[in-house]
């Protein structure tokens, strides 16, 4: 007979944790592209519905941005239940302190996102909307971190400088999303030297992450790391090179051919389209693997040893338990 | 190794420092709600200090400038809660679905669709000045002025109503205007609607700072009557965007010899590309710009009216500028010295104006006909019409004649031979250059 207690289900939940918590936040980039946020007017009630009560034939065939921002808030409050399931899980479970104070910052995030997803839509304020997407993806690198921690398996110590480049990277990555947040809501108000910066904060940022993947893999590297780590360092290299053509894709498909910069024979022959679904795709992508990214550097950080011992201990202590 | 978890910490403090500072950069609170932005070029341009002014020249032009304001509001509303006077000709349901934030209504339909769209390009305001448009060239169309380059009318008249849902839907190929063919029609209805609507006010806007320039004594106040604002000031304008539809350009019968629906190679048009070639360098003056090769060599240092503004503005102010830091005021009388205060103040003021709510000017290149990419649309018809009008705002002139009842610099009916030729020049080879193949591989067969 399988004896569930051995089961470890603090590592189970969280890893369920990340998967939905990645679908969520697609479906947040989907709804800020096609500014779907105010497709429904009220909130907590879906047009006077209670929410999940809401006719799931009304939702799946209803308006795009109706189904967007109905599934947003759908997958928001299954993300909730999940947490609190997660803290459940580790309450009952004697998880190493870093892992329940993971977990007590997950919750309060979670709460945080739901009101701060509300306000947005009650105020209809897009600085509301500006915190409430950068909050999504701080929630998301802590729901990786419990994940890897909780798994059972201690990250080999390594070299100081082969620990410290990786976190760098993880703060890198989670500004550089900060910074994509502010482009990416645009609201009138907003002043052309004001986004001006951002475009070059953002551009900084990007130049930023770039070096720093590319330096973690090379410590990684030459150091007597663990050999996770370096696997993860080189799968950072794909998902940042990938990540700089979607940059630029997303340049693209806003604003066109930098005329600039490259030659007029290089220029599109037909005009863009809005609302295209490529370039939905390509904006959306640029998000979702932002995301992706942080999520790696978070799991890097760890692997190198980023977290010291208490990293792990949280996870060494998991495995006594197990 | 021991002092990496503080490490860490300092990091996830800085972060999160960082986080609250762009928050807090990017506007913080609640979000302003949208207003319309004054046209300062024009309301400096307007406001040179009178000799009998008695208040300071600031005050001054400050109060001229909300007395504008208030009468914009009273006739055209917010950005949130646009208005349409009876006799502006707009329909107030339409200007309701664009303007205002992006939100669904009560029966699921999109509203503000200006905002969700167009407003970081083209700006709140319809001045082409939204916070992407340095990025972009040429920039976003400035509505203010009432000019719009693509359209089926002579090249002083606006615009009608299919071809402003014509650009919307076709985009302006090799800018960074899209397409909106994938919006619904009411969408893009509304929507050029609303470019009207903006171009109107923009307009009246421009008339009343003109007016106040010309008609009125220094301490005088806009008259804010019916009469004026809606005969004087609105009735003019709005009288052009109701002659669109009828000033619309004839389009001569397509000669024989001339066959669109074949390749300009084809053999049955052979005769026309080479009648359309001798008026592109010969009587259509076509060299002097695009340049006998047609690669847009010939003169590049031609403005646009939007950027021509801005540059001879500037010109006048710099020089201006210049000429009052020189001038001797030693032995100026006190009231000659305050007219000279004044001015320099206005001056300025402008430059400030100058580099904070204008975009840097750009020139307009002529365009390298061998891309063939055309702004205006590749269709036989819509080269028919850039030749015929040339480009309104744009350097390009027209070989058609200006008016009704003119005469143009080529008959009506060779325009066709030119634009077979235009059609051509892509693919045509080029011996005069020395060159044995297509000048542009960018063949699209
Ligand atoms: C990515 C920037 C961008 C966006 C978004 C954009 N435009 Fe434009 N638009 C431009 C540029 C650039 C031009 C000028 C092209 C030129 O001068 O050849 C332009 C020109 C125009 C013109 C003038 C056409 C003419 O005949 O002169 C109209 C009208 C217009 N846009 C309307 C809109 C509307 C309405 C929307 C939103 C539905 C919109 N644009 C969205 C960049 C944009
Ligand atoms: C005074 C200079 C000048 C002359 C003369 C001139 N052009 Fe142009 N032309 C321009 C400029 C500038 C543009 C680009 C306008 C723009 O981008 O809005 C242009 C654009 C064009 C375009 C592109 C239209 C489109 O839809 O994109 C065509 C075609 C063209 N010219 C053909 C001609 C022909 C044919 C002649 C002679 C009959 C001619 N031009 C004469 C300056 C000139």
């Amino acid at each position: 007979m399988i004896r569930l207690a051995a089961f470890n289900w603090t590592h189970v939940v969280a890893c369920l944790l990340v998967g939905v918590t990645a679908v969520l936040l697609s479906f947040g980039a989907l709804v800020t592209t096609y500014e779907a946020a105010m497709a429904v007017p009220d909130w907590p009630a879906t047009y006077g519905h209670n929410m999940f009560l809401f006719p799931l034939a009304e939702w799946l065939n209803g308006p795009w941005d109706l189904f967007l921002e109905h599934g947003h808030r759908l997958l928001g409050a299954l993300t909730g239940l999940i947490t609190l399931g997660l803290a459940g899980v580790v309450w009952r479970s004697s998880t190493h302190a870093a892992v329940r104070w993971l977990v007590v910052a997950a919750v309060a995030l979670v709460l945080v996102q739901g009101g701060l997803g509300g306000a947005r839509v009650l105020l209809d304020d897009k600085t509301v909307a500006k915190v409430h997407a950068c909050t999504g993806p701080l929630f998301f690198a802590v729901a990786v971190a419990i994940a890897v921690l909780s798994r059972g398996r201690a990250p080999t110590a390594s070299h100081e400088v082969a620990t410290r480049v990786p976190v760098a990277l993880l703060v890198a990555a989670y500004l550089q999303l900060v910074a994509g947040a502010q482009l990416r809501h645009l609201d009138a108000s907003v002043e052309p030297a004001t986004f001006h910066s951002l475009v070059g904060l953002h551009i900084v940022g990007a130049i930023a992450v770039t070096v720093l993947t590319v330096a973690s893999a090379a410590v990684t590297a030459s150091t007597e790391g663990s050999p996770s780590a370096r696997l993860w360092s080189r799968g950072m290299l794909v998902l940042v090179g990938g990540q700089l053509f979607l940059g630029a894709g997303a340049w693209v498909a806003n604003w066109g051919v930098p005329a600039d910069i490259i030659p007029a024979s290089w220029q599109l022959s037909e005009p863009l389209r809005a609302r295209s679904v490529w370039a939905a795709a390509v904006v959306t992508g640029h998000v979702v693997l932002g995301m992706l990214i942080l999520g790696g550097a978070v799991v890097l950080a760890i692997e190198s040893g980023g977290f010291g011992r208490r990293a792990a201990a949280a996870a060494a202590g998991r495995r006594a338990f197990a | 190794m021991t002092n990496t978890p503080s490490f860490v910490h300092r990091s996830c403090y800085a972060t999160l420092a960082f986080a609250i500072v762009v928050g807090a950069a990017a506007g913080c609170g609640k979000t302003q709600p949208a207003s319309f932005r004054l046209n300062m070029v024009q309301a400096t341009k307007t406001s040179a200090p009178e000799a009998d002014l008695e208040r300071p020249w600031e005050k001054w032009s400050q109060d001229r400038q909300s007395q504008v304001a208030t009468i914009l509001l009273a006739m055209f509303g917010t950005p949130d809660e646009p208005l349409a006077l009876a006799e502006s000709g707009l329909d107030e349901a339409k200007l309701r679905l664009a303007a205002g934030p992006v939100r669904s209504d009560i029966v699921g339909r999109k509203n503000g669709l200006y905002r969700e769209h167009c407003v970081h390009c083209h700006g709140i305001s319809g001045d082409g000045m939204g916070p992407t448009a340095a990025f972009l060239n040429p920039y976003p169309r400035d509505y203010r002025p009432g000019k719009f380059k693509f359209k089926s009318t002579w090249r002083d008249a606006k615009p009608t109503s299919a071809d402003l849902v014509r650009v919307l839907h076709e985009g302006i190929a090799g800018t960074s205007m899209p397409s909106f063919a994938l919006l619904a029609p009411t969408q893009v209805d509304a929507l050029a609607e609303y470019v009207r609507y903006l171009s109107i006010r923009g307009e009246a806007e421009l008339a009343l700072f003109t007016y106040a320039e010309q008609e009125l004594g220094g301490d005088e106040q806009l008259p804010t009557t019916r009469e004026f604002l809606v005969d004087e000031i609105l009735t003019p304008i709005v009288g052009k965007w109701a002659a669109a539809e009828e000033s619309q350009i004839p389009i001569a019968a397509v000669p024989a010899g001339v066959d669109f629906g074949l390749p300009a190679s084809d053999f049955a048009n052979r005769e026309s590309v080479a009648r359309g070639r001798v008026l592109f360098l010969g009587d259509g003056g076509c060299v002097k710009c695009h340049g006998v090769t047609a690669l847009g060599d010939g003169q590049a240092n031609d403005y646009d009216d939007w950027n021509k503004t801005i540059v001879e503005v500037s010109k006048e102010v710099a020089g201006s500028l210049d000429a009052s830091r020189q001038a001797p005021t030693g032995e100026l009388s006190p009231e000659k010295l305050a007219e000279h205060r004044a001015r320099a103040e206005w001056l300025h003021a402008f430059v400030e104006v100058l580099e904070g709510d204008a975009l840097r000017p750009r020139t307009i290149p002529p365009r390298n006909l061998r891309q063939g990419v055309y702004r205006g649309g590749r269709r036989p018809l819509d080269l028919y019409r850039r030749l015929y009008t040339g480009i309104n705002g744009a350097p390009m002139p027209g070989v058609g004649p200006s008016g009704p009842g003119g005469k143009g610099s080529v008959a009506d009916a060779e325009i066709w031979h030119i634009v077979n030729y235009i059609r051509s020049l892509p693919y045509e080879f080029d011996g005069e250059l020395g060159a044995d193949r297509p000048m542009i591989a960018k063949d699209r067969f």
